[in-house]
Parts: structure tokens; C-alpha cells; sequence
């Protein structure tokens, strides 16, 4: 497993030229190219900002700005979905690659979460205008904005490794189970819902409940991103410890199933 | 052998798992509920790809594998290309592998050449540096240069494995490994690959190379291994391994048509009206005064086959039984290729036989020493037709057979040659 890490460390370039591939790959044809990473969440926030303004008013005090709130959930929870489902089908839909040229195939999942990390990124000119204008006060009550900002870049990277070990272990799976891509989705749907990206955790009346979503290991992070982008607190110490827990516990766990599995990829795919 | 070996492969054995009705990998639900998740990983049934295969091929050694369809030859090489890993035994690459395995496998459509090049570079385990600087020498080998800029969408398939073939003899590798490319692309480029090939085999490099030619196998190849149902059959000596295989094939297509005979004999008991007839399909007309009950062909010990070398001895025997006895009859054969070029045709009449009487069931048999014919197919019409030629049973592609020559000179004859030559001229047999 070490020999094969560091066999990947060795193929960074690869991981490099295929996530720009991707992305160049992904807008060529269309007028407005990259832009459209850009626009799109630019969209996303306008029509919150339409709904939860003028049709469902009135939000917990703890939420308000909705539109915002829901923003700074939602970006990096599309990430995470759009990661895992992207590196769930990596592999059955590279398979001829994989038959053909001898690279890592953990390469793979790994381009399609690095791909989604980037659109991530590139969405975040849209979130520091919508931040600049929740702290003006013009989306409704006035936002915090502050250093805790720049805990995004730990954040980002944790989430990072978390998504990656996860989408590893659904492309092995999904190597020799078909069925995974459609448990997936509706899986995410669920645990959309488990995690606290509509609402805010401490809004949770049912203490049991509560209890039980902080089982979801994608709760820390989503707590950790609404701390740095919307309340502006510092995350504790033993948070951050929680979260790098989770985060490479789910990469080595993710790691070593597909690299067990690695073998039976190229005749099963 | 004193040069270091490149490729050793040591009782080398690949099976795969079957998927049939017991799939091995079913979908998650039934690993669930059946026997459990470890079970489903495991294989149940298996399909022997490759078995005890050993060779050792030495640096700078042009290697040849030839077999027929399904034989393994491409589970070996995805073997030696590390693509896939043994079930059993062992196999030791030297240096870089390069798989021509499949022409840009990994060319994204919606990307320009030139992006797809440094991709499928790295992909191929060059560096980005290196891939830049070999860049412009690519693009000049594959010849599009006013195309690199467009996605490669926009190729033509030739234009594709160009690129390809460019990318991949440009990542230097130690050993090369060639599947089938060479059948791609127009004259010219496969020329320009064939010297590309030969250039790497004087540096000293070595070449691993898959191919349904046999010319072309026999011109390249230092030695060849012929491996049939995962087995080896033989390894060694180009001329000899090729000339077992050629033989194998000949019998095997003998078999077939044999089989073959035996459905149509069959098939066409009915009397068939006339008509302009498509070649293949057998035809039979005549007023069946005297049938035709069978007919074969025998080689020179007089047992039936229907795959000869060329200059073999091939004997038609024509069985027939007559309605009632008859002093007028007329046996004929005619060969013919399948575009229905008449080869040769003759009858008893023109070989000088005057017919006297037919009293009941019967056999001719008519018997070319010689068979000098070239290869290929040939279709053999028989009948029965009264001296004036009205014909008793007429019956068209009554037996196939096939014909292997072990030269290669061309066209449906061929006859011994002699040559000689005079003057200032000096040539050498091969």
C-alpha cells in the first residue's frame, strides 16, 4: 500500500493534466466557457435570494440571511456529492483506459474529486460577493465577516482528502457492483438531508436527533464551513482534531479497499 | 543467447472469471443476500486464457506470437504489458514498456490534439517537460500539424491512430509492445510504422509483437511463439513455428468443410429448378435419370479431406445411381474460385472415354496428381449429362476446399518455377 502510495505521488502530473482535461473538456463547445463555473452559482444565489426573500420569509435568527446560509451548505456540499458520484463511475467509464495503459487507477477518482474541487473554487468569487453583500446588510440582517475566513483553506483540503476516500472505496465497489451508482444517488439525497445544510444544527429541537446527526461524519464539516463562512467563529481545537480524524481515517480506509481490489480491475471493468 | 533477457516468462498461467449464470460479480443485492460479500468477489467458474506459458525473450530480440482467435495472444501480451497480473507463474519485464495496444486509447474527443498528446504522453510515463520538448517532433511524425489545434473529435480514424502511433514511439520505451496497429491506417503510414519498428529493433530495443500476418511476422521476427487454446504449440525458428501453424489451420478449415459438406448433402436433396446462380450456395438441376448419391474428395492415401497444400494430389470421387440402366452418360468436375472464375473443367467425353454402360449405383473417380492451384477457396461443380449434354444431375459448389500455399506468389496457378539467369548478375538464395 506505501509502495503504491508513493507510486502515486510519482503520477501527480498525470492527476494534474487529466483535472485540467477535464475541465477544459468540460465547457469546450459552449459560449461562455469557464465562466459558466462562475455563473452558476452566481444563479444558484440569485434565486435563493428571490425565494427565501419574497416566498418562504422569515427564517430562525440563527439562519437569516437564508439565501446565504444555504449558500455556504450548499457549495461544498455539491462538491462532496458531485465528487463522489463523479469518482463512483471513474473507473467503469475510463475502463478502456484502464485496459489499455498501465498508470494507477486511483488516479482516476482522484481526478474526478480534484475536477469538482476546482469548480468549487472557482465558485468562490460568488460567495465572497454574496459575504460582502450579507455584511453590507442588503440580503437582510447584517453577517459577520471576519479572519475565520481563512479556516476555508484547511477546511478545503480536509474535505479533500475525506471525498477522496470515500469516492475510492464507491469506484472499487462500483468496479464490480453496477448497482452502486444508483444506490448512490439516492443515498446522497438522504444524506443530504442528515447533514446540516438546509438547517443549522443547533435549530434541531429533539436532542436524540441532534445526537444521532452528529454520527453523520459529514456533520464536522459542514458545522466547521458555516463557522468560518457565516458565523465567523474560530472552530475549537478538538474539532479540528474530529475532522482530521475523519478525513484520513475515511482516505486510509478508502485506500487500502481499493487497493485491495486493484488487481481485478482492468479484466473487471 | 548471451544478450540479458528483457521479457522472462516462467510457467505463466491466466484464468478468468466467467460470467455466466452464476456471475461472480452480480450486483450488490445479491452479493448481500447470497452468499455473502466475500463469496461474490471470489471466482466460481473459470476460462483458462493462458496456461504454463514459458519464453524468454532477449534484449534487442524481435518476439512473434501468432495463434488463432481466442488463443490468448492478447491476455499475454496484456500481460507482459503489466496491464493484468498472472493467476499463476511468473513474468519479468526489463525496463519501459510501450503498449501500441490500442492507438490513442485515452484521446478525449472535445480536446485539441496538442492538449491530447501531452496527455496521452504523461499517461505513457513521460514527464511534462519531456512531453513538451518531444512535442513538435510528434506532431511532425503524425503529419497534422495544421490539425493539432482542433479536438480531435474532428479526425478521420487514420488521422487518430497517427497520432496515436506518434505518441507512443516517441515515449522511448525498452520494450515495445505491437498489437494488430499495422492493420490501421493507409500504405503509407504503415510503412512509415514498419520502419519506425525496424529502427527501434537496430537500437537494440525489444519488440513484442502480435500479429494475424504471417508475412509480415516471418519478415520481422527473431523468433516466434505459437500459442493455441493458452498452450504452447511450438516456439522457435519463424519459418518452422509459421509453417506448423499454417498446417494447423489448413486441417482445421479441412474439418469445417467436411462438416459442412455433410449439412448441404442435407439441404439440397429437392430438386432445385435452375436459375443464374450466386456462387456459395449449391445449385442442382437435371432430369435425375441418373442421380448423383455423393461426392467427396480424397487425398493421395485415399482419405477424405478438403484442405490440401498446393502441389498435393486431390482425387473428386463422384457417387451416382442411375432410374433405370443407361448406355449415355457423361461424368464432368469443374473447379472454380469464388468470383466464379472456371479454374479448370473437363468430363469423361473430353478426356476421351466413350460411355458403354450404367447398369446400377456406382462410383468415378477422377484424380489430379498435381494440385498446383495457389491459395484460397474453390468451389467444385459436379454432374451427370448425356453426351449431348442434357443434363441427368447438375449440381453446382457440390464441395468446397481450400488450398494453402506455402509461397507467396500470386494468383490460382501455381506451378514450379525454374529460374536462371545470365550475365553480369548475381543473386543468392535467401
Amino acid at each position: 500500500m506505501l509502495k503504491n502510495l508513493a507510486s502515486l505521488w510519482r503520477h501527480r502530473a498525470l492527476v494534474g493534466v487529466l483535472v485540467s482535461r477535464e475541465l477544459k473538456a468540460r465547457y469546450r463547445g459552449s459560449v461562455l466557457g469557464f465562466f459558466w463555473s462562475l455563473l452558476n452559482p452566481l444563479l444558484m444565489l440569485a434565486v435563493y435570494s428571490v425565494v427565501f426573500a419574497f416566498i418562504f420569509p422569515g427564517r430562525s435568527a440563527s439562519t437569516s440571511p437564508y439565501a446565504l446560509f444555504l449558500f455556504t451548505g450548499l457549495l461544498p456540499w455539491n462538491w462532496l456529492a458531485g465528487g463522489l458520484t463523479d469518482a463512483a463511475s471513474s473507473l467503469t467509464t475510463h475502463g478502456a483506459l484502464l485496459k489499455k495503459i498501465l498508470f494507477p487507477a486511483e488516479v482516476l477518482p482522484l481526478v474526478a474529486v480534484a475536477a469538482q474541487g476546482i469548480h468549487f473554487i472557482l465558485a468562490l468569487p460568488v460567495l465572497g460577493a454574496g459575504l460582502a453583500l450579507g455584511a453590507a446588510g442588503v440580503l437582510g440582517p447584517a453577517v459577520p465577516v471576519g479572519w475565520p475566513l481563512v479556516q476555508a483553506v484547511p477546511l478545503f483540503f480536509l474535505e479533500g482528502v475525506f471525498v477522496a476516500g470515500v469516492g475510492l472505496l464507491l469506484a472499487a465497489l462500483t468496479v464490480h457492483f453496477r448497482d452502486v451508482k444508483d444506490i448512490l444517488a439516492t443515498g446522497l439525497s438522504l444524506w443530504f438531508f442528515a447533514t446540516p445544510v438546509l438547517y443549522a444544527l443547533p435549530d434541531i429541537r429533539s436532542e436524540r436527533l441532534r445526537a444521532a446527526l452528529l454520527w453523520n461524519p459529514a456533520t464536522p464539516f459542514f458545522e466547521a464551513w458555516r463557522d468560518a463562512f457565516f458565523r465567523a467563529v474560530w472552530v475549537a481545537p478538538e474539532r479540528w482534531g474530529i475532522l482530521v480524524l475523519i478525513s484520513f481515517g475515511a482516505f486510509l480506509l478508502g485506500y487500502a479497499f481499493f487497493d485491495r481490489l486493484r488487481d481485478s480491475f482492468p479484466e473487471a471493468v | 543467447m548471451s544478450a540479458p533477457a528483457a521479457v522472462v516468462a516462467e510457467g505463466l498461467s491466466k484464468s478468468y472469471r466467467k460470467w455466466g449464470r452464476t456471475r461472480a460479480f452480480g450486483t450488490l443485492k445479491s452479493a448481500l443476500l447470497g452468499r455473502g460479500f466475500g463469496a461474490a468477489l471470489a471466482p466460481s467458474e473459470t476460462v483458462q486464457a493462458l496456461s504454463d506459458v514459458s519464453f524468454t525473450v532477449a534484449r534487442g530480440e524481435t518476439f512473434g506470437v501468432v495463434g488463432p482467435n481466442g488463443c490468448g495472444k492478447s491476455t499475454l501480451l496484456k500481460l507482459v504489458a503489466g496491464l493484468f497480473k498472472p493467476t499463476a507463474g511468473t513474468i519479468a519485464v526489463t525496463g519501459k514498456v510501450s503498449a501500441l495496444i490500442e492507438l490513442g486509447a485515452g484521446f478525449h474527443p472535445e480536446i485539441s490534439g496538442r492538449e491530447n498528446v501531452v496527455i496521452n504522453g504523461v499517461m505513457l510515463g513521460l514527464t511534462r517537460k519531456e512531453i513538451e520538448r518531444k512535442l513538435p517532433e510528434i506532431v511532425a511524425f503524425s503529419g497534422l500539424e495544421e490539425f493539432i489545434d482542433e479536438p480531435v473529435k474532428t479526425y478521420s480514424s487514420g488521422m487518430y491512430v497517427r497520432l496515436g502511433f506518434a505518441v507512443a514511439v516517441h515515449v522511448d520505451p525498452d520494450v515495445l509492445v505491437v498489437d494488430e496497429v499495422l492493420a490501421v491506417g493507409d500504405e503509407a503510414f504503415a510503412h512509415r510504422c514498419l520502419d519506425t519498428i525496424a529502427d527501434f529493433s537496430r537500437r537494440g530495443k525489444t519488440i513484442f509483437f502480435v500479429s494475424h500476418s504471417l508475412a509480415l511476422i516471418e519478415e520481422l521476427c527473431d523468433r516466434v511463439l505459437y500459442l493455441d487454446h493458452g498452450k504452447t504449440k511450438a516456439l522457435g525458428d519463424p519459418r518452422e513455428t509459421l509453417a506448423k501453424y499454417r498446417m494447423d489451420v489448413a486441417n482445421e478449415e479441412g474439418a469445417r468443410l467436411a462438416r459442412e459438406h455433410k449439412e448441404e448433402e442435407k439441404i439440397f436433396l429437392e430438386e432445385i429448378p435452375p436459375s443464374p446462380v450466386p456462387v456459395e450456395k449449391p445449385r442442382r438441376w437435371g432430369s435425375r435419370e441418373v442421380e448423383i448419391t455423393g461426392c467427396r474428395m480424397l487425398d493421395v492415401s485415399g482419405a477424405e479431406r478438403y484442405a490440401f497444400r498446393s502441389g498435393e494430389s486431390v482425387t473428386f470421387e463422384i457417387a451416382v445411381a442411375p432410374r433405370a440402366p443407361l448406355s449415355d452418360f457423361v461424368f464432368g468436375i469443374g473447379i472454380f474460385t469464388p468470383e466464379d472464375v472456371c479454374v479448370h473443367g473437363t468430363n469423361t467425353e473430353l478426356d476421351g472415354f466413350l460411355p458403354s454402360r450404367l447398369d446400377g449405383p456406382a462410383v468415378a473417380r477422377v484424380t489430379l496428381p498435381a494440385c498446383d492451384l495457389g491459395t484460397g477457396t474453390y468451389l467444385v461443380d459436379v454432374a451427370v449429362h448425356s453426351r449431348r449434354e442434357a443434363p441427368y444431375d447438375y449440381w453446382r459448389g457440390a464441395c468446397r476446399f481450400q488450398v494453402d500455399s506455402p509461397d507467396r506468389s500470386a494468383g490460382v496457378y501455381r506451378p514450379v518455377r525454374r529460374w536462371a539467369f545470365e550475365g553480369p548478375i548475381a543473386l543468392e538464395r535467401k
